[in-house]
């Protein structure tokens, strides 16, 4: 099945980056003709890094189907086999951490938290806060998966509690929080983790993949903001309301 | 271009090679072993690197700065309508290309047995992106609260999921949670901030931040309420 897989899969990605990458251009070339007017050099240097882009999106779909995806698929299947609550757990655990660690918009983040509390937040703790976070949830996620645990059992606490938090805390604070849910994973761990989750769903023998495989990446979006919301009220804790100067 | 070349590969090399470590070890450790799979690894790993250093390139110096330009001069053009049409043109358009979006269409497409076609599925959670998109500067004009958008569309969403057939409810969520990825973010969020600039009188960081929280809201609503009508 995999081997079909990569040999149907270029003619057909080709055509999917194409229909991905062609909207966008398509609304900026017309905004261009109503009112931007940048000059023509500027037109043709976006329009070769698009082709660039494009022929770097074709590359990583090809890379992930041929590579990561029968890989994570494959990962999922032994470990859903097992069903061994410590091994779903622990892994999870490892992949979550081992996927966000790299993630360059996750420093990214950090440094402007950092920089926009003045310091009082360190960029260091806020990477922490997000790797922990995404490893906890793939640890739940993977033993929801693996256990037959319906996914709103988990979501729905969970977003109760970041609503409680944004009703009731430090509002800036809740904003970054809510971002930090769509950094925390680039393209290519949530591609990974969707593979493995739709993998674990068929080896621990689940009827429905779609039902108990899917919502991983989902709870990996959750916890971050939970976890920075968390990260926020233990710092508000430590220091006084009042703004103290270094 | 060669300077920003060599730091994105860097940057790449850095968020791959972890993942690409752990994924050997375990396909050793847990897995029959198969020559085949760990070359496809290795062999997918080298390409992912290279796409994903190409296509960050290419979004710094082409994708990317197409949003910024149309965010930045969309405000001075005053019709909210065209504001708000355009803001949905572009929410649509940055999440049809975004990468997470493809992948998990396809993956979806291919464990349903194509009874959920890929190509309507990334179509709806753009359009749910769309949506929210034109919400998210409609809510910049009102001046209501963050905190009060935010409050009220989670709370339609968990109501929602509740109400809506099972199947469709961890779809819809991580349907939410791949739409604000690499290209998404940027374009969006700047066409937010520059679009609060404008409108005199408005922290432009503060009106910018949680942004990404609703946008992400909106194909969730899309898919559940898809899941209710189908039903």
């Amino acid at each position: 099945m995999t081997g079909l897989l990569a040999i149907q899969a270029p003619l057909t990605l080709l055509m999917s980056v194409v229909a991905a990458v062609l909207p966008l251009t398509l609304v900026f070339l017309v905004f261009q003709w109503l009112f931007l007017r940048l000059p023509r050099a500027e037109i043709v240097r976006l329009l070769k890094a698009t082709l660039v882009a494009s022929a770097g999106l074709y590359l990583f779909l090809l890379g992930v189907g041929v590579g990561f995806l029968p890989a994570g698929a494959a990962i999922g299947e032994a470990l859903g086999k097992t069903g061994s609550l410590a091994l779903l757990i622990l892994l999870g655990l490892l992949l979550g951490f081992v996927t966000t660690w790299g993630e360059p918009s996750v420093r990214i983040l950090a440094e402007q938290v950092d920089t926009t509390s003045g310091g009082s937040i360190r960029a260091t703790w806020v990477v922490w806060a997000i790797c922990l976070g995404v490893a906890v949830a793939t640890g739940v996620g993977l033993l929801r998966i693996g256990h037959g645990i319906p996914l709103l059992h988990v979501l729905v606490p969970g977003y109760l509690i970041v609503m409680i938090v944004a009703w009731r805390g430090d509002s800036r604070f809740t904003a970054v929080a809510i971002d930090a849910g769509g950094v925390a994973t680039g393209p290519l761990a949530n591609s990974f983790l969707l593979a493995l989750a739709l993998g674990t769903a068929a080896g621990s023998g689940s009827s429905d993949p779609l039902v108990q495989g899917l919502g991983l990446v989902a709870l990996v979006a959750l916890a971050p903001v939970l976890a920075v919301m968390a990260l926020g009220a233990a710092i508000v804790r430590r220091t006084p309301p009042e703004r103290e100067e270094p | 271009m060669v300077g920003p070349l060599l730091d994105r590969a860097r940057d790449t090399v850095k968020a791959v090679a972890p993942l690409l470590a752990v994924t050997t070890v375990l396909l050793v450790a847990l897995v029959p072993p198969s020559v085949d799979l760990l070359v496809r690894v290795v062999g997918g790993g080298a390409l992912v690197v290279v796409g994903m250093t190409l296509l960050f390139l290419g979004i710094d110096l082409g994708l990317g700065p197409m949003g910024r330009f149309i965010g930045a001069e969309l405000p001075r053009r005053g019709s909210i309508a065209l504001v708000a049409g355009v803001a949905f043109a572009i929410g649509l358009a940055t999440t049809l290309a975004e990468p997470d979006v493809l992948v998990l269409a396809t993956q979806v497409a291919r464990a349903s047995d194509g009874a959920i076609s890929a190509g309507w599925l990334s179509l709806l959670i753009a359009a749910g992106v769309g949506i929210f998109a034109v919400l998210a500067i409609l809510r910049v004009v009102v001046g209501t609260s963050m905190r009060v958008v935010l409050l009220v569309a989670y709370g339609v969403m968990l109501a929602l999921s509740l109400v809506a057939p099972t199947p469709f409810v961890p779809l819809a969520y991580d349907a939410g949670s791949v739409t604000t990825g690499v290209l998404t973010a940027p374009v969006v969020l700047g066409l937010a901030i520059g679009f609060s600039a404008v409108i005199a009188g408005r922290n432009a960081e503060e009106d910018g931040f949680g942004i990404l929280g609703v946008v992400s809201i909106g194909p969730v609503l899309l898919v559940l309420l898809l899941g209710m009508v189908l039903q």
